[in-house]
């Protein structure tokens, strides 16, 4: 059922070091899969090698059940955007565009048909007859997304192809993709270093580090449930605290106190809490949940105020509302909510 | 980039027929028949011996070590200023004046060794000795201009005006700021316009007369009554020099500093 | 004082260029066109009309147009090529390239004479192999100076068009191949295309060096084949024709001129099309 499927890839550039390890990862047919890490995780390696310009020194990429592993770049039929567009400086936009159409020998009225179309989908109609350095860096990035687009690729692979634009520019330009990739129903691959702009847009995610894949789910479910330490970081997540487990639903803290969790997918024997700074309460009367602590830091983000709370779980941040604040010393009670508090691999 | 059989087999064969050629002079140099042949019969050192205790040769060379150190630094004392001068002020011009300097360039040499010889040596009457200096002076001049000038357009200013808040005048700051801070160019510069001068062949063909002879016009002159191995010895001898004035600025500067 | 300074300094050098430069040529050549007050162009129509001197003329633009042609179709794949490889192996071959352009003209025109002349290693070759009995009249030919022409000016088309194509951006070559081009189409596609005002470059430095280069054309083509740079020495001092001389001294460097103003806006209109990052 899977139409992609890379099986144990592994990739090193000089047989020492190895950029990606037994990497195996299956999508379907229609989705958009990120894969979403910090720099020299692999991510774009793993896209390149799905684009076929790095050959693998092992493993297998199938595409529904044709084996691709040894078939040359030019061969794949897959689109790529790359992060510096990579656009032809001496051709015209229409030119651009048309270029992987002219190399399939269609004819010329088709080309022009489907150029056109292609530029009017991207919102880039009347831009045609340009040249590439006349035009704005978001435009340039439709360019470069209408040329892959326009040879109807089996397959879309973009390689941070927001990472050059502003920041405004990005968020409207992330809607775009999906929007067009929705319309077309094309799966696409989708690398980024930006986890906000990968978790909007994308319908399964694959958290990358040091060449392999720590966690692949849904962006919802790795919000709400990250699998390790490094994903958890990776996300968002602060307030990291060893325990041990007594059942599925309780775990021990180091200072003896049990704290209650909605389901852990974690069964070994030792395990790291985590909570976010935002899913953490503070309450005013103590009980046996409660996490007493004093504050140490308070600092503003605006919508809320940040406190860094010593307690004996270790040093927590907390994010408090407006309406009730506390200041330098002050004593504070936190509770961790069951299906907030997330029970992360050792 | 991909590389591709076809382009590698012509990159090949283009480097072959670059290095075989001057290989070739290197065999023959060890020649001990007469006239230069190839395969060469035996072994010998003789016509290194003989052009290194060529009185004609030897003082050719001097010369041409001596006119072209001197003319290349001619160039440097009238080259680094005018650069810098146009590189740092705002000249009415510059783009003219700029112009003027790499003009040698566009004249062709023969040319202008030519009416240099008419003018100075016929007309005016000075010795070749300094019709030869300016001669070489007129070909260097541009590779200075050229090579220090970007140099001088790329260097930030600001560490000559701070030494200038400091109490420097302008010549000093310009001798103790601006010089070692280019002083990489001016090296390739004058490495770049020393080996042009001394390997010149046209102005220094005009501008040559009893005794005062560049290196590459007495290995002319010879060449048109002989060709033994003698001139294999000396083109060898060069291109050692050659080498070793590569590796000089590999480790200096850098060769891709020249290229 | 502060305003003129940079006048100042340049002046020694605009003094020295205008005495030792301008003045000697405009000595030379005014002569030439003008008689006392009037303009004429009797000497130029006279050498033209001369079937001797035209020869030699047509011999030196078509020589330098067909030494830019040959070193243009090698120098395109062996620039590609280094291009191509990491960077140490760059630098070896980028200092390989290097070497023969510091090596004297004399020295590498003598290598062809040991190739090409009458007991030089073709002949010798050929007799050995029975392909001929007498030996082949190579040198003082045409194909003598193209080949001595070719290997002096090699190089620098060389390093000319690698400063070009290391601009060219892999990645460009890669979304080709993504789109369906082969390596090689990706090659012609892209670049070739880009590769032309570095080209052009390397064509003007090419042409207008075998154009008044003098070394190559008297070793290999010596009197029996002659181009314009031999033909002037020899009208200077063999002959004491300065006239003759001075006609072919302003001939030359308003071909030089032509040729270069000709190739920089056939450049120029290249460049139109852009050829900065996209």
């Amino acid at each position: 059922m899977s139409f992609v499927n890379l099986k144990d890839i592994r990739v090193s550039y000089d047989g020492k070091q190895n950029i990606l390890k037994d990497l195996s990862i299956d999508m379907k047919k229609g989705e958009l899969v990120s894969l979403l890490g910090p720099s020299g995780c692999g991510k774009t390696t793993t896209l390149r090698v799905i684009a076929g310009l790095i050959k693998p020194q092992a493993g297998q990429f199938l595409l529904e059940t044709q084996n691709l592993t040894k078939v040359p770049v030019h061969k794949r039929n897959f689109g790529m955007v790359f992060q510096s567009y990579a656009l032809f400086p001496h051709l015209t936009i229409a030119e651009n565009v048309a270029f992987g159409l002219k190399l399939r020998k269609e004819k010329k009225a088709v080309i022009d048909e489907k150029v056109k179309n292609m530029l009017a989908i991207c919102g880039l109609e009347n831009l045609g007859e340009r040249y590439p350095k006349q035009l704005s860096g978001g435009q340039r990035q439709r360019v470069a997304l209408a040329r892959a687009l326009v040879i109807e690729p089996e397959l879309l692979l973009l390689d941070e192809p927001l990472s050059n634009l502003d920041a405004k520019l990005r968020v409207a330009m992330r809607i775009e993709i999906k929007r067009i990739q929705q319309r077309l129903g094309i799966t696409t691959v989708f690398v980024t270093h930006d986890q906000e702009e990968c978790f909007s847009i994308s319908d399964k995610v694959a958290i990358m580090n040091n060449g392999i894949i720590e966690q692949y789910d849904t962006p919802e479910v790795i919000y709400r449930r990250p699998k390790t330490k490094f994903v958890a970081q990776f996300i968002g997540f602060e307030n990291f605290f060893s325990v041990i487990r007594v059942d599925e639903k309780h775990y021990k803290a180091d200072n003896g106190q049990v704290f209650t969790t909605a389901a852990a997918d974690s069964d070994g024997e030792t395990a790291t809490a985590t909570i976010r700074p935002e899913d953490i309460e503070i309450v005013s009367s103590a009980n046996e949940d409660t996490v007493a602590g004093r504050v140490v830091v308070r600092t503003f983000l605006g919508k809320s105020y940040q406190y860094e709370i010593a307690t004996e779980l270790g040093t927590l941040l907390v994010n408090g509302s407006a309406e009730q604040i506390y200041a330098t010393n002050d004593p504070i009670l936190l509770v961790f909510p069951a299906e907030k508090l997330v029970i992360l691999d050792n | 980039m991909h590389k591709q059989k076809g382009m590698t087999i012509i990159a090949i064969c283009v480097f072959l027929f670059l290095f075989l050629p001057l290989c070739l002079i290197v065999v023959t140099s060890f020649g001990t028949a007469a006239a230069i042949q190839f395969p060469i019969k035996g072994f010998t050192l003789d016509w290194y011996a003989k052009a290194l205790q060529s009185e004609t040769f030897m003082s050719s060379f001097k010369l041409s070590l001596i006119i072209g150190g001197l003319a290349t630094l001619l160039a440097l004392l009238i080259g680094v200023p005018a650069a810098y001068a146009l590189a740092r002020y705002s000249v009415k011009g510059k783009n003219l004046i700029k112009s003027f300097f790499l003009s040698p360039t566009v004249i062709p040499g023969i040319v202008v060794g030519y009416s240099l010889f008419q003018f100075i040596v016929i007309q005016l009457g000075l010795p070749v000795f300094q019709g030869l200096l300016m001669g070489h002076f007129l070909i260097s001049l541009p590779y200075i201009i050229r090579v220090v000038g970007s140099s001088m357009e790329q260097m930030d200013y600001s560490i000559e005006e701070v030494a200038w808040t400091l109490g420097c005048t302008r010549l000093r700051a310009f001798i103790q700021i601006v010089l070692p801070n280019v002083s990489s160019g001016i090296f390739a510069a004058f490495m770049l316009a020393f080996v042009n001068s001394f390997n010149n062949v046209p102005v220094s063909m005009f501008l040559s007369g009893p005794g005062v002879t560049m290196l590459p016009t007495s290995l002319l002159s010879y060449m048109e009554y002989n060709y033994d191995p003698t001139v294999s010895a000396i083109s060898v001898l060069l291109m050692l020099l050659t080498i070793a004035l590569m590796f000089l600025i590999e480790k200096t500067l850098g060769l891709a500093s020249i290229a | 004082m502060n305003k003129n300074v940079p006048y100042f300094i340049v002046a020694p050098g605009i003094i020295l260029l205008l005495f030792f430069l301008m003045l000697p040529l405009i000595n030379s050549i005014w002569p030439t066109l003008f008689a006392g007050q009037a303009v004429m162009f009797g000497n130029y129509l006279d050498f033209f009309k001369d079937s001797y001197n035209l020869s030699i003329f047509w011999r030196t633009i078509r020589i330098s147009g067909i030494v830019t042609l040959i070193t243009i179709l090698l120098g395109i794949p062996t620039a590609y090529f280094i291009a191509g490889v990491n960077k140490k192996w760059r630098g070896i071959l980028m200092a390989l390239t290097l070497f023969p352009l510091l090596t004297n003209s004399v020295i590498r025109s003598f290598a062809w004479i040991n190739i090409l002349g009458k007991s030089g290693v073709v002949n010798t070759l050929l007799i050995k192999l029975g392909i001929i009995h007498q030996p082949l009249n190579l040198l003082y030919t045409e194909f003598a100076i193209i080949v001595g022409s070719v290997y002096l000016f090699l190089p620098t088309m060389i390093m000319t068009l690698v400063g070009v194509m290391e601009t060219i951006e892999g990645e460009t070559l890669e979304a080709a191949e993504t789109l369906g081009a082969s390596p090689f189409s990706a090659f012609c596609k892209i670049v070739l295309p880009l590769s032309v005002p570095g080209t052009i470059v390397g064509s003007i430095l090419v042409f207008t060096g075998t154009l008044t280069a003098y070394t190559t054309p008297q070793l290999l083509g010596g009197n029996q084949k002659m181009m314009m740079s031999t033909f002037l020495y020899q009208k200077a001092t063999t002959l004491g024709d300065w006239n003759s001389a001075s006609v072919l001294a302003f001939i030359m460097i308003v071909v030089t001129l032509i040729v270069m103003k000709l190739l920089n806006s056939i450049a120029k209109r290249v460049d139109r099309r852009e050829l900065n990052r996209a």
